[in-house]
């Protein structure tokens, strides 16, 4: 182990003859990138936000395997495909598996990727703790998906009601794999929302106001609050009913005298505010997405930031709209429903404006507009029927049917993943640095739409005629067998849609080596945000000098202006705005071992408690090593990512440089933000 | 004309298919059906026809939603692949009054909404005061009809308090178990065009009580009487039921009815349920020597069946006149979590046994339905997923009924006896209860 002499002292950068061999062992920061090494310690938001995309993208197909198995047990009466016991663990597992390893990581995933670029920053504010929280996340969803190898999956329903969550009634481990498991990816939302809270509000470029940011980093911030304040309510209802079920408490007992809806509340307070989280980011990327390709800003921009907020703040006002028929009495019932009304009135706000920014523009329908414009009408059923919900009389009878089943499918799926997916078609080539084939885009997206309207929208008919949810089959006579049966018809059509997608990454990839790999060029969509306006893909250190912005939809701005009849003219093309990557002297923020070397505690200590309490130790301890690993680490490499060390004189004084220490040691601007400078110390570095 | 352009008559055919499937779906048979013309409650009645028109608006804002789309993506698209140099639209960045407009419109709509909402909503939970005049036992009883509905893994049972008993203070357990009170599981008999007061609660988990043709469901919540809620039914007849909050194994096979009957006939029903099983008089005395401690001989199929439920049976079923001397609360809770298996005194007075989901007597035949019965009994893990094995902890109370192991003598003679064990219902009560 090495010496290391005065950890906390800030040096002035000159101690570079305290060198130290090695001090870290085998995770000493690698020198050379694009290995699995690259990958396992980066801390580039980029990299980040395309592991949380394909690691979403993997249980998708895990959730949408699961969503298969429902619909081919449902799809006749009294259907064997599933026994109850496996049903209903197949459907506790889909819902959990699309809410928080699939829906909330790909939001994540644009959010990571995009945020810092709309804002014309060099990284996150804290990058370590960016590469955290994917890995606690990833290893959280693995974790609560090996229930399905250690004994079964969690089967009391993704809102997982006490009591019949509790031991008595649960006996089987699946559901404490879903509290741990929740709770382990609970921190990695926590820790990003703090981080791109952090990001948003103090890494802007000169001259960006809040009101120049894009509309997808705002309803990005949004989110981030939501998160912050709602994740704590069930991390602390899941700690609850861990407690409950591995230590004998009581706080969901009723015959010790628990209040048996203590756990619908605190489920519901996080569990509402969870919906905006959903859908926010997808009405982020539309409203980027809807401009570029009507040639008009979006309208309105004022009202989509106001309403956004406006839905962030008045979702915390209707979580027991939830509970309507739980016995809260006709008093709360009453305010309740009233407040779930109103907040129908921002979204409506929403879809007006982007009807309204598409009308009288020149469309162009690229998958991406495709998808965006088909999330309007989408989200809009699933708004409606949402609001039919609002009426808490009727909701006495929709309320646990099928007819609310629809509604979540229409309003998660119809609006979250289609923005999602135009969120893909829109964003690769700046990802990737290659287009995604349209005519194949064309046939996934209508292959899509076609199946989710003949999954979900009968649907409806079933729930209003009676169809319990969460029944692992039903019996002739009850006249649920036709819808049923195009239900399960639809859902494979989505099914092959989907599987479209893959084979498009495929085919695409292919034609564009065939093609020589072309360069789709820093703006492939004559956008208008600051992230195209880079390389395609984007270069590592992404922009290359400071950008000093003097309006919205800055990019657009320095491509065109508006001559005397206020017709729009260009002043310059977008390779001439774009910055071409060329500036290598950039200090990036380091790589490091330690988010993942600190997450994967986080798992074995959940296997610790679930079987032997002798597993949290060596769970803890590397959580622990984690923890002083990354403290006693130099968070700014001096020697990685460019190659030279601080003595050089082809500095160039224009770039900006992160982990930079001035003279009189002013903070750093950008990167290790708030992060220790350990004292001088020069690491050996590896050939 | 550009490819793909959905042309009004496309737009017209898929309204078209929409509405003509949204009707053919109302013809067919959906006794869980919670709109269409045959509601029985009123108060089912009233949100039906809330819903109907919330409906049509959603309707009308949805295709003009649609319609603007497609107009728009009709009109405003450009003819070639991708965008020509210098060809953009008017930049247009906002309208304020407009955006203040479609704010205020749906807001006023959503306001003019809240106010029928409220005044449903008070309905929905206001109570009358109804009593009527019923002969319970040998007394005249002023009875406000209320009836305690408590769900449990996975069947449903119903208490009724003839006396002067607060059911929304008491806590279940706490209610009394004799005197002036019928006790009866998975169909709730109530008088036709009377509003009855339910008190839903559950001894397990979190079960709901919904009869969609009467009104809207309740939770059913262990360890509260939650807010009363009521069911009123305007003709006599039979109305479908299904648990709708998710209660484990087999939420799927707890279901129930609720009957109604013209006053005349709840009160013959109230009268025959305030007795125990009637036997002939050679039975009832076999019976009455097996209470006294003697062990005589059975001398038909009948008095075998008695002898198999008081040894098989009778440790966590009631039936009064019949093995109630047997009956120990506590030892049904050592051998059940819930506590509480059916009461049988009068099986074949209901029309559906194990949670509501098998018949009783053949819908058509109107013959009781032996065979079900039989199978049931045989294994009635094959017929409803349970939890009766015994569990790894040590906690070897079960939930549902187990497998007893029974031979096919002892499961005749058990038929017999549960043939016998209450009055048969009337054949349209019997017709109108189609379970498959």
């Amino acid at each position: 182990m090495a010496i290391i002499e005065d950890p906390l002292a800030i040096g002035a950068g000159d101690d570079a003859s305290q060198t130290v061999a090695r001090p870290l062992g085998d995770l000493t920061r690698p020198q050379i990138s694009g290995s699995w090494k690259d990958w396992l310690s980066t801390v580039d938001h980029k990299k980040i936000g395309i592991m949380y995309g394909a690691a979403a993208m993997f249980f998708f197909v895990i959730g949408g395997s699961e969503a298969l198995l429902i619909r081919l047990q449902l799809a006749t009466p009294n259907g064997t495909v599933l026994s109850p016991d496996v049903y209903n663990q197949v459907f506790t597992m889909h819902g959990v598996t699309m809410i928080f390893l699939v829906a909330m990581p790909m939001a994540a995933a644009f959010a990571n990727y995009l945020l810092p670029l709309q804002i014309g920053a060099r990284d996150v504010a804290f990058p370590r703790l960016n590469a955290l929280s994917f890995w606690v996340f990833l290893f959280g969803g693995l974790f609560l998906n090996s229930a399905w190898l250690l004994g079964g999956g969690a089967d009391g329903g993704w809102f997982n009601y006490a009591p019949n969550s509790t031991v008595t009634f649960s006996p089987s481990h699946g559901i404490d794999f879903y509290a741990l498991g929740l709770q382990i990816t609970g921190i990695a939302s926590l820790v990003s929302a703090i981080n791109l809270i952090t990001t948003v509000l103090n890494m802007r470029p000169k001259g960006m106001s809040m009101f120049r940011m894009p509309i997808f980093t705002w309803m990005n911030l949004v989110v981030q609050f939501l998160l912050l304040f709602a994740v704590p309510v069930i991390s602390v209802a899941l700690f609850e009913l861990t407690f409950d079920r591995l230590f004998d408490a009581n706080f969901f007992n009723t015959e010790a005298g628990a209040d048996p809806l203590l756990w619908q509340h605190l489920f519901w307070i996080f569990g509402h505010p969870e919906v905006y989280i959903l859908i926010l980011p997808s009405f982020g990327i539309v409203s980027e997405v809807i401009p570029v390709f009507s040639r008009k800003p979006i309208f309105g921009y004022s009202f989509m930031v106001f309403s956004g907020v406006a839905i962030g703040f008045m979702g915390w006002g209707v979580w027991a709209h939830h509970m309507f028929v739980s016995g809260i009495g006709p008093i709360s019932v009453a305010a309740f429903s009233l407040s779930t009304m109103f907040i129908a009135v921002p979204t409506g706000v929403k879809i007006l404006n982007w009807l309204a920014t598409i009308w009288g523009g020149r469309l162009r329908f690229t998958t991406a507009m495709l998808f965006a414009v088909g999330l309007i009408s989408m989200f809009t059923i699933g708004g409606l029927s949402g609001v039919t919900h609002s009426i808490a009389p009727a909701d006495t009878q929709q309320t646990d049917t099928y007819y609310i089943v629809a509604h979540f499918h229409y309003v998660v799926f119809g609006g979250t993943l289609l923005g999602f997916f135009s969120g893909f078609y829109f964003w690769w080539p700046k990802m990737f640095g290659y287009m995604l084939n349209e005519r194949v885009g064309k046939m996934n997206f209508w292959l899509q739409i076609v199946g989710f309207n003949l999954t979900f929208g009968p649907m409806h008919i079933l729930g209003l005629q009676g169809m319990s949810r969460r029944i692992d089959s039903y019996d002739k006579g009850f006249g649920f067998d036709l819808w049923n049966l195009v239900a399960t018809v639809g859902a494979f059509i989505l099914a092959a849609g989907i599987a479209i997608f893959f084979v498009n990454i495929a085919i695409s990839h292919r034609q564009w080596k065939a093609a020589g790999r072309p360069n789709p060029g820093p703006d492939p969509w004559d956008a208008r945000s600051l992230e195209w306006m880079t390389a395609s893909p984007t270069p590592e250190h992404n922009f290359d000098e400071e950008i000093v912005v003097e309006s919205l939809d800055e990019f657009w701005h320095r491509k065109y202006g508006y001559d005397e009849d206020h017709k729009v003219v260009r002043i310059a093309t977008s390779e001439e705005v774009a910055q071409d990557g060329s500036n290598t002297n950039v200090h990036l923020p380091s790589p490091s071992y330690f988010p993942f070397v600190l997450s994967l505690g986080f798992p074995i200590i959940g296997y610790g408690l679930i079987f032997s309490l002798w597993l949290c130790i060596p769970g803890a301890a590397l959580v622990v090593y984690g923890m002083v690993g990354w403290i006693f680490e130099h968070p700014d490499d001096p020697n990685a990512a460019h190659g030279h060390d601080e003595d050089h004189d082809d500095h160039d004084p224009d770039a900006i440089e992160a982990g930079d220490v001035t003279e009189a040691g002013d903070a750093i601007e950008a990167g290790d933000t708030g992060e220790l400078v350990g004292a001088g110390q020069t690491t050996e570095t590896e050939a | 004309m550009t490819r793909n352009t959905p042309s009004a008559r496309t737009v017209f055919r898929f309204v078209a298919v929409v509405a003509g499937a949204l009707v053919l779906a109302s013809c067919s048979e959906a006794p869980l059906d919670t709109l269409g013309p045959d509601l029985a409650g009123p108060e089912a009645r009233d949100i039906g026809w809330f819903m109907t028109w919330m409906l049509w608006i959603c309707y009308g804002v949805f295709f003009a939603v649609l319609g603007i789309t497609l107009y728009s993506w009709r009109k405003f698209r450009i003819k070639t692949d991708e965008y020509e140099e210098g060809d953009w639209p008017e930049q247009i960045h906002g309208n304020t009054t407009a955006e203040l407009a479609w704010t205020a419109a749906p807001a006023i709509t959503l306001a003019v909404v809240a106010v029928f909402t409220l005044g449903l909503h008070a309905s929905l939970n206001s109570n009358d005061e109804n009593a009527i005049e019923l002969i319970v036992g040998d007394e005249q009883v002023a009875w406000e009809p209320e009836v305690v509905v408590i769900g449990q893994q996975w069947w449903w049972e119903y208490q009724y308090h003839f006396g002067d008993v607060d059911l929304v203070a008491q806590r279940v357990e706490n209610l009394p178990t004799t005197g002036p009170i019928i006790t009866t599981a998975t169909q709730m008999v109530i008088p036709v065009g009377e509003e009855v007061e339910l008190e839903v609660t559950s001894r397990d988990v979190i079960h709901s009580y919904w009869i969609p043709s009467l009104n809207g469901k309740r939770d059913a919540v262990p360890g509260r009487q939650s807010a009363p809620w009521k069911l009123q039914a305007d003709e006599p007849g039979v109305y479908f039921g299904q648990c709708t909050e998710f209660c484990g194994l087999s939420h799927a096979r707890m279901r129930m009815q609720v009957i109604a009957l013209p006053m005349a006939e709840f009160q013959d029903w109230v009268t025959s349920q305030m007795q125990g099983v009637a036997l002939g008089d050679a039975d009832q005395a076999y019976v009455d020597a097996l209470v006294a401690g003697e062990t005589p001989a059975p001398e038909n199929s009948m008095q075998r069946g008695i002898a198999t439920f008081r040894s098989k049976c009778a440790s966590c079923h009631l039936m009064d006149n019949v093995a109630d001397d047997l009956f120990s609360p506590e030892e049904v809770r050592k051998q059940l979590v819930a506590g509480v298996a059916p009461n049988l005194t009068h099986f074949s007075s209901r029309t559906t046994f194990a949670g509501g989901i098998r018949n009783v007597y053949d819908p058509e035949t109107l013959e009781f339905n032996a065979n079900e019965l039989r199978i049931w009994l045989q294994d009635p893990s094959a017929v409803k997923a349970n939890y009766v094995e015994p569990a790894s902890d040590g906690d070897v109370r079960m939930r549902g009924m187990p497998n007893l192991g029974l031979s096919q003598i002892e499961i005749d003679d058990l038929v017999g006896l549960l043939e016998s064990a209450g009055e048969k219902p009337s054949e349209q009560i019997i017709r109108e209860t189609g379970v498959e």
